[in-house]
């Protein structure tokens, strides 16, 4: 019998490998540990923490609510509540006055005082400080402190987004000495405060023993992983390694959460339009017999079944469902061929035409969104190439330049109508009714007239296509059974985890 | 010797050279804006531009490329754009997994490969080479990012034994450092594992036919001998240079396997930077892989004249 060098020596180093996994301790946390620790992941990392600096998702998911707050709350449903400020009173909506609310202090120990609101947006409106929406603040005149609890600020014109600006995650407010430090250290009066971010790995977060709301936060501390792979990710929840699955749960995996004993699945609504952009000014998409005829070429329930596993709601108008003025125009526009032949021989195109479709591999859905896509204009004669860019050639070349025929994204932001209104926006949509209608719907504080607004918008946008709205993206969340608290709908760009906790 | 690495040392220069100018460059030249990415989609472009202005990014290359290599030349790569800290620092600490990673699979290519090509190249023909060859074959189809998902779901899904990912550091001590690592290195392994069992199989047999293995099993040599000592000997100039080879792609098939098992390493430091046009990091990671890969080519080298005394370098 012959020696076997090679397959001992294998054998042996299989063998070691084998034991030396399984004898290891196990990394298993505590039941203590179990009670007031999570794990969430997401799947960007933030280009860092200065919500004044950066608009970016992945920014406000860690930072927005848990580090830093506003004056102003979007709560779960989607209502304005105070919050920095415990109420404000109007009599002409040109001068508000903010109350603040007493004893909130920021991590550093400092109380919060008028002359920070007056700082945070005094640096907001100027140019120099590069804040990315300064126009959101252009219509303050003034802000004038009263007393350290009170402030008063001036508007130019009446301008009904005005508070909800406020309660956006560009006017969280921060102590000011401690501006030159957000981007990486951020200091807030959240209920969490920053322990340490591990770059390319986790952000961690201890409880802030002093936070104003009596009883939250409920953990003790969170850490965000970034976890980038949804495999890799829904492998690591299934392990045990990490407790929630925040974002970048595929529809496809649903089935496999809802079939898990132990993980229980979070499905909700988000303000993420997903949409077909058309480039307006680049022929033929610059009429809009051909942008009608698009829309009448989709079939959205058939998109919302092909690419998204049926989970996702059709949309009609840019106006998503968490909306207060949401009116449902899924079927205003319907599914007809026919319809969307004719179209295109009235406006000069019998035999169709062919166009490039972009969409960016970094959010798959934009791909299966696109091949369905391509199926179902070609049935109208639409000759659809789809072609896969990298996102920062995206954003380069279809965003800003607007080098496109079509393309598909979701546009994460609610209250986002106004990028129909600027007709510099990569839509190029340069619609003189819509801006009239936009800046009225603006300018005018009665509701029920501003619901109005809001409807004669819906339709005009349904009327005049600049793009095709195909559905809102769903939430989707996958934690372990026992996690409670975390928000059902997405009304805001924030990741709430003051209420959130373990159940007893 | 001193010529030799004097010469070396000149070449050692020039190819750092090129390379910070063609990564400088291609960095610049491809689409993609990184304020734009740290704006996104909903910041108005007037911010984007004035942030844009504010990192420099709007004056000539060259003006930037000097400016960036003079930094380099004291050791200052620059700061990152997305994570405000120092290149330098960035690359060292990613260099705390990437390291350890790329040597255990490296231990375990080096421990299986050569073990099992030389024993499949004394059984030429028979089942155990035909075996081996088969095992081989395998270990060559299975993408590495597959290999490392499988063994996710079988020893931290299923059986519990290891996490599934990440890695918490060198803190909690050396034992469970290598355990996190374990399952990637593996992953990261088994492909160059492969090949380098049928290249060692190949070099032995060659040298198996040499008149000098002849002359020793004829002067009654025990076969073991023969083995190790006539053949693997000469075949190791072979494998030495596929193993030189094989160490730089180690390191970069890190990349994906960084992402698979979201480790915190300098794989998933380039990509993340690629993609968020961290020029910095690009350009301090790129220059940092091509100093080890010609590190390593140079002692590759130096190891010739060790291995084979009629090398000189003159």
């Amino acid at each position: 019998m012959a020696r076997c060098p090679g397959l001992g020596w294998f054998l042996a180093a299989a063998a070691v490998l084998a034991v030396g996994i399984g004898l290891g301790p196990l990394v298993s946390p505590g039941a203590w540990a179990q009670s007031t620790t999570l794990a969430v992941q997401t799947t960007a990392e933030p280009p860092g923490l200065d919500l004044t600096a950066t608009p970016a998702s992945a920014t406000a998911t860690v930072v927005f609510y848990n580090i830093q707050e506003a004056l102003v709350k979007v709560d779960a449903q989607g209502r304005l509540v105070p919050w920095l400020a415990e109420r404000w009173h109007t009599t002409d909506n040109l001068n508000y006055t903010f109350f603040l609310k007493k004893g909130v202090r920021f991590h550093s120990g400092r109380e919060l005082t008028a002359d920070d609101v007056k700082f945070v947006l005094d640096r907001a409106r100027n140019p120099e400080t590069k804040h990315p929406h300064a126009k959101q603040y252009e219509d303050i005149t003034t802000i004038h402190v009263r007393d350290p609890y009170t402030v008063t600020i001036a508007l130019k014109r009446t301008n009904t987004m005005f508070l909800y600006n406020l309660a956006r995650q560009g006017s969280v407010i921060y102590p000011r000495e401690a501006v030159d430090q957000q981007k990486s250290q951020p200091v807030g009066t959240g209920p969490f405060m920053l322990e340490r971010w591990d770059r390319g790995d986790r952000i961690v977060l201890k409880r802030n023993p002093e936070y104003h709301v009596k009883g939250l936060p409920k953990l003790e501390r969170v850490t965000f992983r970034f976890i980038p792979d949804a495999n890799a990710a829904l492998a690591a929840l299934q392990a045990g390694d990490i407790d929630v699955m925040a974002f970048g749960l595929g529809p496809e995996s649903v089935e496999v959460v809802r079939r898990s004993p132990n993980l229980q699945l979070i499905q909700g609504e988000t303000t993420n339009d997903v949409i077909l952009a058309l480039n307006n000014s680049k022929k033929p998409f610059s009429d809009v017999r051909v942008r009608r005829a698009i829309t009448h070429a989709v079939d959205k329930p058939e998109v919302v079944k092909g690419a998204m596993f049926g989970l996702g709601r059709v949309l009609g108008s840019n106006i998503d469902p968490l909306n207060p003025y949401f009116v449902d125009m899924a079927k205003a526009v319907p599914h007809d061929v026919a319809r969307a032949k004719q179209l295109l021989s009235e406006a000069g195109y019998p035999n169709g035409f062919e166009a490039v479709l972009r969409v960016t591999p970094q959010y798959s859905y934009t791909v299966r969104t696109g091949e369905v896509l391509v199926e179902q204009l070609a049935k109208a004669g639409i000759r659809v190439k789809l072609e896969q860019i990298e996102w920062g050639q995206w954003l380069e070349r279809v965003y800003k330049n607007a080098d496109y025929d079509m393309t598909i994204i979701g546009h994460a932001e609610a209250w986002d109508a106004g990028n129909y209104a600027n007709p510099k926006y990569y839509y190029r949509y340069d619609s003189p009714r819509f801006q009239e209608l936009f800046r009225e719907s603006e300018a005018t504080i009665d509701d029920k007239k501003r619901r109005e607004l809001y409807v004669q918008l819906q339709k005009l946008m349904v009327e005049e296509a600049p793009v095709v709205w195909l559905y809102a993206y769903p939430r989707l969340v996958a934690a372990k059974k026992g996690v409670q608290g975390i928000w059902k709908d997405l009304p805001t760009l924030a990741m709430d985890l003051s209420e959130v906790s373990w159940a007893k | 010797m001193r010529r030799l690495i004097l010469r070396r040392a000149v070449a050692f220069v020039a190819t750092l050279f090129v390379v910070s100018l063609l990564v400088f460059t291609v960095v610049r030249i491809l689409p993609g804006d990184p304020a734009l990415l740290i704006m996104g989609t909903e910041a108005s472009p007037e911010a984007a531009a004035a942030l844009r202005r504010a990192m420099g990014l709007d004056r000539p290359i060259l003006v930037q490329y000097v400016e960036w290599l003079g930094g380099a030349l004291v050791g200052d790569l620059g700061r990152s754009i997305q994570y405000d800290v120092g290149v330098a620092r960035l690359v060292v600490s990613r260099l705390a997994v990437t390291l350890p990673l790329t040597v255990l699979a490296a231990l375990f290519m080096l421990l299986t490969a050569v073990p099992l090509g030389v024993y499949a190249a004394t059984r030429q023909g028979r089942v155990g080479d035909y075996l081996a060859m088969l095992v081989s074959q395998l270990g060559i189809a299975i993408p590495s990012f597959w290999a490392g998902l499988l063994l996710i779901l079988l020893f931290a899904v299923r059986l519990g034994w290891v996490q599934a990912g990440g890695f918490d550091g060198w803190a909690g001590g050396l034992w469970p450092g290598i355990r996190a690592l374990l399952l990637p290195a593996f992953a990261l392994g088994v492909i160059q594992a492969a090949i380098l069992t049928r290249t060692t199989r190949a070099a032995v047999l060659e040298v198996l036919r040499a008149d000098h293995v002849r002359t020793a099993r004829a002067k009654g040599l025990a076969e073991g001998a023969v083995t190790w000592k006539h053949v693997v000997r000469n075949a190791l100039l072979t494998i030495v240079t596929i193993v030189g080879l094989q160490l730089g792609q180690l390191l970069t098939g890190s990349i994906v396997l960084e992402n698979v098992f979201y480790l915190p390493g300098l794989g998933r430091l380039a990509l993340g930077a690629i993609s968020a046009r961290d020029l910095p990091v690009v350009q301090g990671v790129v220059l940092f892989v091509a100093v080890t890969v010609v590190t390593l080519n140079f002692v590759v080298d130096l190891l010739y004249t060790v291995l084979d005394p009629r090398i000189r370098y003159e």
